[in-house]
């Protein structure tokens, strides 16, 4: 008798599961039925039609307007690609180094902490130099494990950043490399690395002012 | 007659013509006037056009990245008007940083990578090829392939990859009994809580590009839906 019980129970409640499932199923499948809902979209009265034109011309030269002019640069931090661009066409493609997303914490001291990206966003050329030299900041020492020097002579390193660099700001530069193996890879401190070929053709091509895009 | 009749018929085409366009009018100025809002500022922005199937990163009106949908599927009230802004992003198991204390005694800690504890970009000579050395690095294959973002406005987006959708015979059933029993549940109580439910999920073929989107979206940034 419990057993018929148990087993009537046990059937009225999985019909009822499938009564409320299939009634949310319903609805869900209902209001997901077009994409997107036609009465969500209402259409211009006909008399605002050459209002609503013109304000479209508007938009549209309004968006054009902010595309950037001349040579410009985008890199890919994900992919470790450069684009020398101009409009829409791709001037010149390069493989590069982006950062590394190390965080470095420095032991003891002063407890400070440095993460390794490539800053994201909307940049500009700062600065253009030849036969640029590394004034190494304190934490290129402290992850060598090395005392911070006082001087200021002692932080100079040349020969690293290859033969032109461009700065964007904050520190950070498109500069050359020794490490060409390691193109296409994120193993930097958060500049840009780019190979020599690639560097000298982006260098003599961009002036100072042009805008750089990372993403 | 016959031509009154011939001029009726076509005054309706025209006039059904028009109809038409007005409403794509309407949609098309209203999606230049959000994304110029968007486009005015120097951030990324992103576009998912739906009926266009695919995904896009944006910054000044100009393309960066443009990733096409494999599938799309969703609940719920889809009518999205204005921008949305990612609140977080969910997955399983997200990747983490390496974290390097020079000094210490321990390991580089936590590595993702099975490499030796080296700070990268280190002052050495360089291995073999770069395909062939693992790097203790934050890098594009350390990203998933499957994660969630959710938006400000309550919308979830669940981001999968074809070549990475297949989790075996538990994950297909996890994704059936969420999609076909947990969903339209919701569905129906939130609706009688005049809450809007919006799930879309979008499959993409590539696991990297699945793996780009979650490495470009970052917290906070915008978007608009078509």
């Amino acid at each position: 008798m419990i057993k018929r019980l148990l087993i009537a129970a046990a059937a009225l409640a999985w019909l009822g599961l499938l009564a409320v499932v299939g009634a949310a199923y319903f609805i869900g499948f209902k209001q997901a039925a077009a994409w997107p809902p036609e009465e969500s979209v209402q259409p211009v009265a006909e008399k605002d039609v050459p209002k609503t034109e013109r304000s479209v011309q508007q938009l549209e030269k309004r968006m054009t307007g902010l595309l950037p002019r001349g040579l410009y640069i985008v890199i890919d931090t994900a992919a470790n690609r450069l684009y020398l661009k101009e409009g829409a066409k791709i001037v010149r493609e390069a493989v590069v180094s982006c950062g590394s997303g190390v965080v470095l914490e420095e032991p003891g001291g002063k407890k400070r902490s440095w993460v390794f990206d490539t800053p994201r966003g909307e940049f500009t050329v700062k600065s253009k130099i030849t036969n640029p030299y590394w004034v190494k900041p304190d934490w290129a020492f402290i992850e060598e494990g090395e005392e911070i020097p006082k001087g200021m002579e002692d932080r100079i390193e040349s020969g690293t950043l290859g033969d032109y660099a461009l700065g964007f700001g904050q520190g950070y530069f498109i500069h050359g490399t020794l490490y060409t193996r390691l193109l296409g890879r994120n193993v930097t401190h958060g500049c840009v690395r780019v190979g020599d070929e690639d560097l000298k053709a982006v260098f003599k091509a961009v002036p100072v002012g042009a805008k750089i895009y990372i993403y | 007659m016959v031509l009154a009749i011939l001029g009726a018929v076509v005054l309706a085409a025209v006039a059904n013509g028009a109809a038409v366009d007005r409403t794509a009018l309407a949609k098309k100025q209203a999606a230049l006037a959000t994304e110029y809002g968007l486009a005015k500022e120097s951030s990324f922005y992103f576009v998912l056009d739906v009926l266009g199937r695919k995904l896009e990163l944006r910054v000044r009106g100009m393309v960066l990245r443009s990733w096409p949908l494999q599938a799309m599927r969703f609940w719920g009230s889809p009518g999205f008007a204005g921008t949305v802004e990612l609140v977080r992003k969910t997955t399983l198991k997200a990747p983490e940083r390496i974290v390097i204390k020079p000094g210490d005694t321990a390991e580089a800690q936590p590595a993702p990578a099975p490499a030796p504890a080296k700070p990268a970009a280190k002052s050495a000579p360089a291995p073999a090829a770069p395909a062939e050395f693992d790097l203790e690095a934050l890098e594009l294959k350390d990203m998933p392939k499957r994660f969630t973002l959710d938006f400000d406005n309550g919308l979830h987006v669940t981001i999968k990859a074809e070549d990475a959708a297949s989790r075996g015979l538990a994950g297909s059933l996890s994704d059936g009994l969420r999609w076909y029993i947990g969903l339209p549940l919701r569905n129906l109580f939130g609706s009688r809580e005049g809450k809007r439910i919006s799930e879309l999920e979008l499959t993409f073929e590539q696991g990297q590009d699945a793996q780009a989107i979650y490495w470009h979206f970052f917290d906070g940034i915008k978007g608009i839906i078509l």
